[in-house]
């Protein structure tokens, strides 16, 4: 018995890592971000979007409020209901509608107010003064003092929690009257409300829940437009409507009962069969034929976050910009984004997509597989070499997308080993540099210093690729304190196009956000920032 | 019978250890993974120590051990949820999905397999091995996905996936348990045919079998009295393990009908390096098996005489 138990405990083992290393879904993770909240206050009944409500019957009645329960399919599910402490997207496609922050990102990303109805900053630029928002009460009905915001950022910077970092400049938050808040800088920081207010994870949480020890894994207390019934983790969560949600007459639904489905065919098919009204995405392959379909809405916009290949300049040859302009040469992000994608991506040799203010149109590369031989000739590698391309099932177009950065380094001399790991071990390689090149995305980011600092700066906590250079260091830090806007996009300019230049990141593509729902649904728009809000959303 | 008892749990005791040595030798770890590409050198150190991540391994294997004798399985990394609550709330849709797909497997296996056995060489053999031989070797993942496309999206009379519970909707748990319980109960199903059907063989070929045979018993009789009796054993022993293994989880068919069972637990807990959560559940679905495998035996004592455990 004994053996046969061991054996058949290993077989369960064996069959566990099996199919741990067999895909699934995509999904976030980098990010905390998927998200970032909507809606301006005052837009309220704005139809703000795309959304396909018009084209149906909706024999529904509804409107208004009394509009029913939306249900919605995401492709994970959330780990935990922790805003401060989650980095899961599939949470915060949930959180979202559930929580605020001071300011949130609008229509174009531009912040907002929220929960802030104004703000101003001192002259020193060094002390932004917030008002909040008369009236607002979270779902067990406590008002929302200076006291919550206070409690909530000290308790992101004290615990040292997941977006710690993003409080780099801040000194104190300081309590000034129960509806006024100073945040007191270090230094000045221009991008201090995208970074308290781009995602869900700098929401303001009841100062009570945080000092008695409520498990906020598990319950949730925000002010956002629903609060949560129930999580069932592996099945659904639901929410119900936040009576006295701060903007009038919203939210239009009664509710939103999130599924939890795994498998994205299975996802779609519960969309095609009316099982569910909302999915959180489509296999890429399947978007052309749905677009035809009059059973289903996509809602598609071009979005912010970006995809790229990364060389570890801590080894040989890639030490050489040369190598790496080469590598750059060699490859046709076209080519890339329709493997990875099926053309839902547009191809990008920077990180900013052309919808942004910090777009900058630089593309030195393009595919020239001349220059790229002639590159590597130069540096004495006429020969080729060998290298690896660390790419993770957790994301499958990295694994789609590396069969075809192959292909095309194949074309000069460049033979690439692809290594497929799963997230965790690939997040592991990666930190400890075991690695020669690697695909990856960021997801989220909204302000230029988001998606240059931490990466390209000689000290930047995600430069895990080892670049370094002095002026770019030089740029990004005064891109930090620099308060004209146009100034400021001046020094991005200068900085991505050394970073361009330099092949610190080879950038491939900004994929599109696609959601798809029933044409029964209205008021919903599929946003850049891939943030899910179904405050203005509706039945029938 | 105390024995045996020992002997569980010391085999138990061992899996934990392989089990924790094998998580903690593979690379990964819990808190990178949580914080994803976003990785902030103070904030990596904080969660590490506030999970006690940062004791010697021995140290956090005995105070691991300890907790479970005191029946604490500890804290989901990943989650923030217990252990034990996490894994008992996986258990009524495990089971559910574990007996309904036996049971299925059990109407197909049992009579296709005699049948087939007894008709050797016929046309009825040839069909019923054929299809457990498909039932085998397609992969569950297709199959599902293939009933869903048919039954859900075609017919439109089952539900895609989900799970409801039996209390709640009685009607709707039927509903939703028939695909992902046919999925798994056919493949299963298709394992057990074969095996009943070579038991069977083998046991018509034993001496008392000719004899009866040589007597002139009917075959009716030769059947039930003679070969049944002895083919039981390696069924009911195989059958166990298979229902051992429903009970373990069955990760893709749960991934393919989005069902709340433990399979997709543990798997999520590796993915996650989510320690506690994947030492807990390897625990139960352990602790599953020896049960599975006591109550086997027990049922040998009373298939065959001749066993018997004093």
């Amino acid at each position: 018995m004994t053996p046969r138990l061991l054996l058949a405990m290993l077989a369960t083992l064996a069959l566990l890592a099996g199919a741990c290393s067999g895909g699934g879904e995509a999904v976030d993770v980098d990010g905390a971000d998927g998200s970032a909240e909507d809606v301006g206050l005052d837009d309220d009944g704005g139809a703000d979007d795309t959304a396909g409500g018009g084209d149906d019957t909706a024999d529904d009645t509804a409107d208004g409020a009394g509009g029913g329960t939306l249900v919605a399919a995401l492709g994970g599910e959330p780990d935990m209901l922790d805003p401060h402490t989650t980095s899961s997207a599939f949470s915060f496609r949930v959180l979202e509608n559930v929580y605020d922050t001071l300011v949130q990102p609008g229509e174009n990303l531009e912040m907002e107010p929220a929960l802030a109805s104004d703000w101003t900053v001192s002259e020193d630029l060094l002390t932004w003064t917030f008002t909040l928002r008369e009236g607002v009460t979270f779902h067990n009905g406590a008002e929302l003092t200076a006291e919550d915001v206070k409690a909530s950022y000290d308790r992101i910077i004290d615990e040292e929690l997941n977006n710690a970092f993003r409080f780099a400049a801040v000194e104190e938050v300081v309590v000034v009257d129960p509806l006024t808040v100073d945040i007191v800088l270090n230094r000045p920081a221009p991008n201090l409300l995208t970074s308290i207010g781009s995602f869900k994870g700098m929401a303001i949480l009841d100062s009570d829940d945080i000092a008695g020890g409520t498990d906020l894994t598990q319950e949730a207390n925000g002010t956002g437009p629903f609060a949560l019934e129930s999580f069932t983790p592996g099945d659904s969560l639901v929410l119900t409507a936040h009576e006295d949600y701060w903007r009038d007459g919203l939210p239009l639904l009664d509710g939103v009962e999130y599924r939890f489905i795994p498998e994205a065919s299975v996802k779609l098919t519960n969309l095609q069969s009316g099982d569910v009204d909302w999915v959180d995405s489509v296999p890429p392959e399947r978007l052309e034929q749905l677009e035809e379909s009059e059973d289903v809405t996509i809602g598609r916009t071009a979005g912010n976050d970006y995809w790229y290949m990364a060389t570890n300049q801590a080894r040989e040859p890639f030490d050489d910009p040369d190598v790496r302009r080469a590598i750059a040469f060699a490859l046709d992000p076209v080519d890339i984004a329709q493997a990875a994608l099926f053309d839902a991506a547009t191809p990008n040799e920077t990180a900013i997509p052309e919808s942004s203010f910090w777009y900058l149109d630089h593309a030195p590369f393009g595919q020239d597989v001349d220059q790229a031989s002639q590159l590597l000739a130069d540096a004495g590698l006429a020969d080729g070499f060998t290298m690896d391309l660390m790419v993770t099932n957790e994301y499958p177009e990295t694994v789609d997308a590396a069969q075809v950065i192959a292909a095309q380094l194949a074309e000069v001399g460049i033979t690439v080993e692809i290594r497929t790991l799963d997230f965790s071990t690939w997040l592991d390689e990666q930190g400890q540099g075991n690695f020669d090149s690697f695909m990856l995305g960021w997801l989220g980011n909204i302000d230029p210093d988001d998606f240059y600092y931490a990466q390209h700066h000689s000290e930047g906590g995600f430069n895990f690729h080892g670049y370094a250079n002095p002026e770019v260091d030089e740029l990004l830090d005064a891109g930090r304190e620099e308060v004209d806007e146009d100034a400021r996009k001046d020094i991005y300019d200068q900085a991505a196009t050394m970073i361009v230049d330099d092949a610190s990141y080879i950038y491939l593509y900004n994929p599109d956000i696609i959601n798809a729902w029933s044409p029964v649904v209205s008021g919903y728009a599929t946003r850049p920032d891939n943030a899910v809000r179904f405050v203005e959303t509706s039945l029938g | 019978m105390v024995r045996r008892v020992l002997q569980a749990l010391l085999s138990l005791l061992g899996v934990s250890v392989i089990v924790f040595a094998l998580l903690h030798l593979v690379p990964g770890d819990p808190v990178r993974t949580a914080l994803g590409t976003r990785f902030d050198p103070d904030t990596y150190e904080a969660l590490r120590a506030r999970a006690g991540l940062d004791r010697p391994l021995l140290v956090q294997y005995v105070s691991w051990l300890g907790g479970v004798l005191t029946g604490d399985l500890g804290v989901s990394f990943r989650t923030g949820q217990t252990v034990s609550s996490a894994i008992a709330a996986r258990l009524p849709a495990t089971a559910t999905l574990a007996g309904a797909s036996l049971v299925i497997a059990l109407v197909i296996a049992i009579p296709a397999g005699i049948i087939s056995a007894v008709r050797q060489g016929r046309p009825v053999d040839y069909v019923a091995t054929a299809a457990s031989q498909v039932g085998v070797s397609i992969p569950d993942f297709w199959y599902g996905i293939m009933l869903i496309l048919i039954f859900a999206s075609g017919f439109g009379m089952l539900p895609p996936s989900g799970y409801e519970s039996l209390l709640e909707d009685p009607l709707e748990w039927l509903r939703h348990l028939i695909l992902p319980a046919v999925t798994a109960g056919v493949v299963t199903g298709a394992i057990l045919t074969r095996f009943t059907r070579s038991s069977v063989l083998e046991a018509m070929t034993a001496d008392h079998v000719r004899l009866a045979r040589a007597k002139g018993l009917p075959e009716r009789t030769i059947l039930r009295t003679h070969v049944l009796r002895n083919a039981w054993i390696p069924i009911v022993t195989v059958t166990g393990l298979q229902l051992a293994t429903l009970l373990g989880g069955v990760v893709v068919v749960e991934v393919v009908f989005a069902w709340p069972g433990l399979g997709r637990l543990a798997l999520d807990a590796v993915e996650a390096r989510d320690y506690p959560l994947m030492q807990g559940a390897v625990l139960v679905i352990a602790s599953g098996f020896l049960v599975v495998n006591l109550l086997v035996d027990l049922l040998y004592a009373r298939l065959d005489p001749r066993i018997s455990y004093a």
